[in-house]
């Protein structure tokens, strides 16, 4: 568990941590062969090597948010790890599973991970549906009220309402329509 | 119920904005409303689902980004992986397909050396031996020559290839010859020259491969059928030293030659034939060899490149068992063996006057 990581992955780890888009982009090249590899030799094609890279890479930079976390491996491994795991449920979704995968790296099984990392699948899965589901123009005040930061002014400029009581009227209602399809869904799930 | 002015307040709270008082307060407040309570909750589950999502996409967004970069930089770069590849598996394979060469190389030239080396076995053992048949060049161009000064037609002109003797051993038009005279031949005719020439066509009825043996049917209808066959067969061994006799066509007209027989056995020790010490030439392949008695002993086969006067005969009896071995069905008629020997009382001169008729010269036609 002390094992010192690699200087590589000390430095990469740190400059992810920071949010430094370089690291992201040299992450991401480093690794997308070896999955791409991994992947195209088990049934899958490039497309699908694609995004279960991404969903691995995102799982890394989440956790990598979280305080406290600490990798135990090499990001490699990690990596592998994640992507391994993530597409062997693949296979069981699309029933193509063979009971054989072929290895080319050494990997960590998951278990303690998992409850948590579904729980915020699922929260992104129903929030997607849901924001599919509100339509225009709710979700583009919504997403630049919430997660571009947009202050009412900037809504009530971009979206041309002539002030911002109204941008603020609009924002409310698109919020409970939000607000209802999400838990509609979430509770069933 | 909820308001709008309640949910800014809860926005405010989970986004921490609301200063130290308003802060308790709405803590208090929510102690007191459980309605209240369930409210903030859910709406912290749905601004974290939120957060969530909206990072993800975000995210995914510049991984996309990413991704296109890669893929534009690889394209741009495929010409040059392409070279370097290639570099690459020369670098990779050269070792092994070094090896696979060379156990190729070794694989061919071993078979064609051992190969050749049997052949050359093979022919070692036969270039001692030499069959007697003659190739006709001389004749050849003469024909030619012939043929170029009277006609410039020469579309349908076939030489004669081969030269060699056979004899007649049944009334109704069967000769005897060598194998090797006729192998290959395209059209075979025979003539006779002991008056006047006569030419039959032959067709072959029967070969035999070990014993160097072929039989002939003449298939003109002008052969006279009534021939009679004078001599007989000896079918016990000859001794050694036993005066016998040969005619055959050497060249374009009947030689006579005379010896003895030198061994019992042929070329190498093969018991099917007799070595005998006539001096033949090319051409005498098929010849028939006669005993002072004219009875038939053998037929002249070949001799012995490396040695004086010793040729080879193969033996009467032989030639019975292949006479023997012709399918009834093959022959269009049957072949009857002369059964009585009608000349065996009289001297050699007058035994050649009868045999001389049955003696023919083959000549094999063969198409280049």
């Amino acid at each position: 568990m002390n094992k010192v990581l690699p200087e590589f992955d000390e430095e990469l780890l740190l400059a992810l941590k920071r949010g430094d888009d370089k690291a992201l982009n040299l992450l991401y090249r480093t690794y997308f062969p070896m999955v791409l590899h991994f992947i195209g030799n088990n049934s899958g094609t490039e497309q699908e090597a694609k995004d279960i890279y991404q969903e691995s890479i995102i799982v890394l930079y989440e956790n990598l948010q979280i305080p406290g976390f600490e990798l135990t491996c090499k990001v490699k491994t990690y990596i592998y790890s994640v992507s391994r795991r993530l597409w062997l449920k693949k296979l069981a979704e699309k029933s193509r599973y063979v009971g054989k995968i072929e290895d080319f790296e050494s990997f960590i099984p998951f278990v303690k991970e998992d409850a948590e990392i579904e729980d915020k699948d699922m929260q992104f899965k129903v929030m997607k549906q849901a924001l599919e589901k509100l339509g225009e123009p709710c979700r583009t005040i919504l997403e630049d009220f919430f997660i571009h930061n947009f202050t009412m002014q900037q809504i009530m400029e971009k979206m041309g309402y002539t002030n911002t009581d109204n941008a603020k009227n609009q924002k409310y209602k698109c919020l409970m329509r939000l607000k209802k399809l999400f838990f509609s869904s979430y509770h069933s799930e | 119920m909820v308001n709008m002015s309640n949910i800014e307040q809860i926005e405010q709270y989970l986004a921490g904005t609301l200063s130290k008082e308003e802060a308790d307060l709405f803590e208090t407040k929510i102690k007191q409303d459980p309605q209240l309570a369930i409210e903030v909750s859910s709406h912290k589950l749905l601004m974290e689902s939120f957060t969530l999502y909206g990072k993800r996409t975000g995210l995914k967004q510049k991984l996309n980004q990413f991704h296109e970069e890669m893929e534009t930089e690889s394209f741009a770069n495929r010409s040059r992986f392409a070279k370097y590849s290639i570099q690459v598996f020369w670098k990779k394979h050269l070792p092994t397909m070094v090896v696979a060469a060379s156990v190729a190389v070794i694989t061919v030239m071993g078979t064609l050396f051992t190969v050749d080396y049997l052949h050359s076995l093979e022919n070692r053992q036969i270039s001692y031996y030499k069959e007697l048949k003659r190739e006709l060049n001389s004749i050849k161009n003469t024909q030619k020559n012939i043929v170029s000064a009277t006609s410039s037609n020469t579309s349908d002109y076939k030489p004669v290839t081969y030269s060699a003797t056979g004899f007649l051993i049944s009334s109704n038009g069967y000769i005897v010859t060598n194998r090797h005279v006729i192998a290959g031949a395209d059209s075979v005719y025979v003539e006779s020259k002991v008056n006047e020439l006569c030419r039959y066509k032959a067709k072959e009825v029967y070969i035999d491969k070990f014993s160097d043996l072929a039989v002939l049917k003449i298939t003109d209808p002008d052969f006279p059928i009534s021939m009679k066959i004078p001599y007989g067969f000896k079918t016990r061994e000859s001794d050694l030293g036993e005066p016998v006799y040969t005619l055959a066509f050497p060249r374009e007209d009947m030689v006579y030659g005379d010896g003895t027989i030198s061994s019992k056995t042929g070329f190498e020790g093969d018991t099917a034939a007799y070595q005998i010490s006539i001096p033949v030439n090319p051409g005498n392949s098929g010849a028939p060899l006669l005993d002072d008695r004219g009875n038939l002993v053998g037929i002249i086969s070949g001799k012995h490149t490396d040695a004086e006067g010793a040729a080879f005969a193969i033996k009467a009896k032989y030639l019975l068992e292949v006479i023997d071995s012709i399918p009834r069905d093959s022959l269009p008629e049957p072949i009857i063996l002369p059964a009585k020997n009608s000349i065996k009382e009289l001297k050699r001169p007058e035994q050649i006057k009868y045999l001389q008729n049955l003696v023919f010269n083959v000549k094999v036609y063969q198409h280049k």
